[in-house]
């Protein structure tokens, strides 16, 4: 989107960056005079300096990860373009292979999904493309009717065989999100308004799975005819359209696709052809690659963007007092563990692993509250299980706290009160403001106290998963963000259940085999055809038995910082979407 | 010389071969999986998503089969589809080499025109206050790592005092001119867009000067070296003792005897800072060669990391020919057979 608009952020530096673009010539000029020994010591004293500033951080608790203000439409008119800073972390634009951060925000911006969140209540499901939807008494059928309205953005109406041939596709070009669809055994279309999708088992997450951004619809014919698209079983090796994914869009939502360049700017335009109630806002929305959380907030407060996405919470107190910003944190769905696996391979440690009695000893040997004081400063909360706070099954579960004497009891019981050695493998990143190197010191710091030792080796993420994949590792640290609203996805990858990554990863003993703990697959079962307070019930003991599993330990559950220009509103952190562009708006 | 040339040419094909072969065995001996930007590390487990995967891009196939079907296609100049951007590496490359050139010729002339004016002037002024402060002018570019000086520079100019622009080749708001070379400045001038010319050049400031101050360092100083060694021969003694202005002697005898070595220096220079302006680009977000290197490294994106190998070793190859080819016209005693 070609344009010169300036935001007012821009025009408060503006005039101050032309003035002194004059200086800095000079300087660099003058440079060959020498001064620039004042330069570095200068730079020194800067790069240590921050704001001293008290202002005002609201803080949302949004139990559920939501801020309440999405619930307003937005407002603001014909507003300027909108430029969010990202560090985007996208690994396709088509919609059937698309599954990142970034791309839950594409994809719901873009490709409408038949139903969505009540951006207040992460329970409630409201009408997107479907106006009305319903589940059979066993949840293996879901019927849904669509809004006769609803439009792509080339005009055309969006119909059932849309819909089957979007689903149909996700699921047979397999792809990293087709396990949306696993158990379905057919989509049936009696007329374009109409879609009824058959699971062989019930399967009670499959309405909030359809309200995640990865089921959004795709214009078929147009897939078909011009991007050559194929839905059809087969298609992991027929269809070759991805890149035609990556210059064109194909979905009925408020923005269509302008362009996209790796490394610099997703570029979004308005649909000017939206059918739905709540116009969009904002001529264009840029999202801008900016890696680090520093740059984000130097170039929030310098103007030159709207929005700062992952901002770190140590940045906070450099963004206090600003009166041009809107910062806020949330409570979200993210949350960051360490594992066991006394199944390894290789690698010092898993054979003691094999007693339960040490893992429960580690377990009460770390300090929880001293691990979310020195990872975020203490915004972020305590997790139960390997359910985050906020979904179902997660209220109940006893938070973890340390017991030292419980553990060294513990260690003594299992013969190892000298301790041992424990090699600590884990990918070198930082997610969601956790830097993991950190977070193993604190883990390293705090199993000192059993005598254990542990040997930290930070590894790339390829060569982390590699080892992972191929021999296990006795402990490790990683990290999850939810795909979607329901419970499910947590036994389907923490779950000790045949099938799932960690019941391989976490073995069983005996090389190549898998840990499996019986009582999980009949509970995840029964969660799945039930509804309410049952299936609550039944998640409920399922994070119970995936703690009574002593595998995974979360450490934090970290708050999100939501951070913007005042002027911008709907600011908000959703489960499904990450962050609702057709929710933002403009005062 | 034209023969010289053409045979130098004709062996470039076979040293990026070469290249490549080694770049392909390294990449593929590293421990890691290369399908962490392919499948998501929650799909791993499921070896239907791998094995979908696998086949689709080629790493079902043996490593031996993999190499020829990419040497075969690299003659048909196809250099593969990056596997975490799902591009063509050519029309990756494409894209970010421009924005790489853009900025290393910016900073050739700050660093390059600035060393060797510099080293002059601290040569003419052997000993004086101007001598010493170009001195230390020169020791911190070539000493101070370009990711601090960089970071520090941004917060100072940026972030503090609003006088430069942040990351980014153009203002987040603005788009850049119709694509003819790639190059914004260039781009922008030829499409009369003065503004955006001068925006383009605004944020080209501050990286190049980070980039440019570590060349501008190692040119001052040899330029000096040299220029001082050349000031004690004989016939800069009999040059004056003829009349001739000290000036005069300086630019038409000293300062050109004492570019060849120079020469040598900003050949390379320019090589690397076309293949290794890695952290001026990651800390100033320019999307390219350098910042698409790293990421391709870090996700062992394969088709990624031998495009860049390749790009990097002609780069160096013709650097090389070039200077080579400069010495000649620079020192006519110089004969290329």
């Amino acid at each position: 989107m070609a344009t010169s608009t300036m935001h007012p952020g821009a025009h408060r530096t503006g005039r101050r960056r032309l003035a002194g673009v004059l200086a800095a010539a000079a300087l660099l000029v003058a440079a060959c005079g020498g001064d620039d020994d004042n330069d570095s010591s200068s730079a020194t004293t800067a790069g240590g300096g921050s704001t001293e500033t008290t202002a005002a951080v609201t803080e949302t608790t949004a139990g559920g990860g939501e801020s309440t203000e999405t619930t307003a439409a937005p407002t603001g008119g014909d507003a300027r373009d909108l430029v969010i800073a990202r560090d985007m972390d996208i690994n396709s634009l088509d919609p059937a292979r698309a599954y990142c951060d970034t791309c839950q925000i594409y994809l719901t911006a873009v490709y409408e999904t038949l139903i969505t969140l009540d951006p207040a209540d992460l329970t409630k499901q409201v009408p997107r493309l479907a106006e009305s939807w319903e589940a059979n008494a066993d949840n293996t059928q879901f019927t849904f009717k669509l809004n006769p309205k609803a439009t792509f953005a080339d005009g055309s109406p969006v119909e059932s065989k849309d819909v089957k041939w979007s689903w149909e596709r996700l699921a047979n070009v397999l792809g990293s999100a087709a396990y949306l669809m696993d158990g379905y055994t057919g989509i049936e279309t009696p007329d374009a308004q109409t879609v009824v999708v058959s699971f062989k088992a019930p399967n009670s997450a499959f309405l909030p799975i359809v309200s995640a951004g990865m089921m959004g619809i795709t214009n078929s014919d147009v897939a078909i005819e011009e991007a050559k698209s194929v839905a059809e079983v087969g298609a992991d090796a027929s269809d070759t359209s991805e890149q035609y994914y990556f210059e064109h869009s194909l979905g009925s939502g408020p923005y269509q696709l302008e362009s996209y360049t790796e490394g610099d700017a997703l570029v979004l335009a308005r649909n000017d052809n939206y059918w739905g109630d709540n116009k969009p806002v904002f001529p264009s929305v840029t999202i801008k690659q900016v890696k680090d959380a520093a740059s984000q907030l130097q170039q929030l407060q310098a103007g030159d963007v709207d929005i700062a996405m992952q901002l770190s919470i140590d940045s906070l107190s450099q963004a206090e007092g600003d009166s041009n910003l809107s910062i806020s944190t949330v409570d979200s769905y993210n949350f960051v563990y360490i594992a066991l696996s006394s199944g390894a391979q290789a690698g010092a440690g898993a054979k003691e692993l094999s007693d339960p009695k040490v893992r429960e000893a580690i377990k009460y040997a770390i300090d929880y509250q001293g691990m979310l004081d020195v990872t975020v400063a203490g915004k972020g909360k305590l997790q139960a299980s390997p359910i985050p706070n906020g979904f179902d099954g997660s209220a109940d579960l006893p938070l973890p706290a340390q017991d030292l004497d419980k553990a060294k009891a513990l260690m003594e019981e299992a013969g190892l009160a000298d301790g041992f050695t424990l090699d600590a493998i884990y990918p070198k990143v930082n997610v969601y403001g956790v830097d993991f190197d950190v977070m193993m010191q604190k883990v390293q710091q705090d199993l000192k106290a059993l005598n254990i030792e542990v040997n930290l080796q930070p590894n790339e993420f390829p060569q982390w998963l590699d080892t992972i994949k191929a021999t296990g590792i006795p402990l490790t640290a990683v990290y999850f963000a939810p795909d979607h609203t329901d419970t499910s996805q947590y036994p389907g990858y923490f779950g000790m259940i045949e099938g799932t990554p960690w019941s391989k990863r976490a073995g069983g003993g005996a090389a190549g085999t898998p840990n499996i703990n019986p009582a999980e697959a009949p509970l995840l079962a029964e969660a799945l055809a039930a509804s309410g307070d049952a299936k609550i019930a039944a998640y409920t003991k399922l994070g119970q038995e995936m703690m009574n599993d002593l595998i995974f330990f979360p450490m934090v559950n970290p708050q999100l910082v939501l951070a913007s220009q005042a002027d911008i509103t709907g600011m908000h952190y959703s489960g499904c979407c990450n962050l609702d562009l057709a929710l933002l708006g403009v005062k | 010389m034209k023969r010289y040339i053409l045979g130098r040419l004709a062996v470039v094909p076979f040293l990026l071969i070469g290249i490549v072969t080694v770049a392909f065995c390294i990449s593929r001996l590293i421990p890691a999986d290369p399908l962490t930007s392919i499948v998501s590390e929650r799909q791993m487990g499921n070896e239907e998503v791998v094995k979908a995967a696998e086949a689709r891009w080629g790493l079902d196939k043996s490593l031996p089969q993999q190499y020829v079907l990419y040497v075969k296609n690299l003659f048909k100049g196809d250099l593969g589809t990056s596997f975490r951007t799902k591009q063509p590496v050519t029309s990756d490359l494409g894209e970010r080499i421009p924005a790489t050139l853009e900025l290393a010729i910016a900073a050739m002339i700050f660093g390059g025109a600035g060393g060797v004016a510099l080293g002059a002037l601290a040569a003419s002024r052997q000993n004086k206050p101007t001598d010493h402060v170009s001195r230390v002018f020169s020791l911190l570019g070539s000493s101070l790592p370009v990711f601090w000086t960089g970071l520090a520079l941004l917060f100072v100019f940026y972030a503090r005092l609003s006088w430069l622009p942040g990351p980014g080749r153009l203002p987040a708001r603005t788009d850049p001119p119709e694509h003819i070379t790639g190059l914004y400045t260039v781009d922008a001038l030829l499409h009369g867009q003065w503004s955006l010319f001068w925006q383009a050049l605004y944020h080209l400031i501050l990286p190049a000067f980070v980039l440019g101050w570590a060349v501008m360092g190692t040119v001052s100083r040899l330029v000096r070296a040299s220029m001082l060694d050349e000031l004690h021969a004989d016939y800069v003694r009999t040059a004056r003792s003829k009349g001739l202005r000290r000036g005069a002697v300086m630019r038409g005898h000293v300062l050109r005897n004492a570019m060849l070595p120079v020469l040598t220096i900003l050949g390379f220079s320019f090589a690397t800072l076309l293949t290794g302006a890695v952290l001026t680009e990651t800390i100033f977000e320019w999307n390219g060669v350098g910042a698409y290197a790293v990421a391709a490294t870090r996700t062992l994106d394969y088709p990624a990391i031998n495009g860049v190998c390749l790009f990097g070793g002609t780069v160096f190859l013709l650097a090389n020919l070039v200077t080579d080819v400069l010495y000649a016209f620079a020192d006519p005693k110089i004969r290329l057979s």
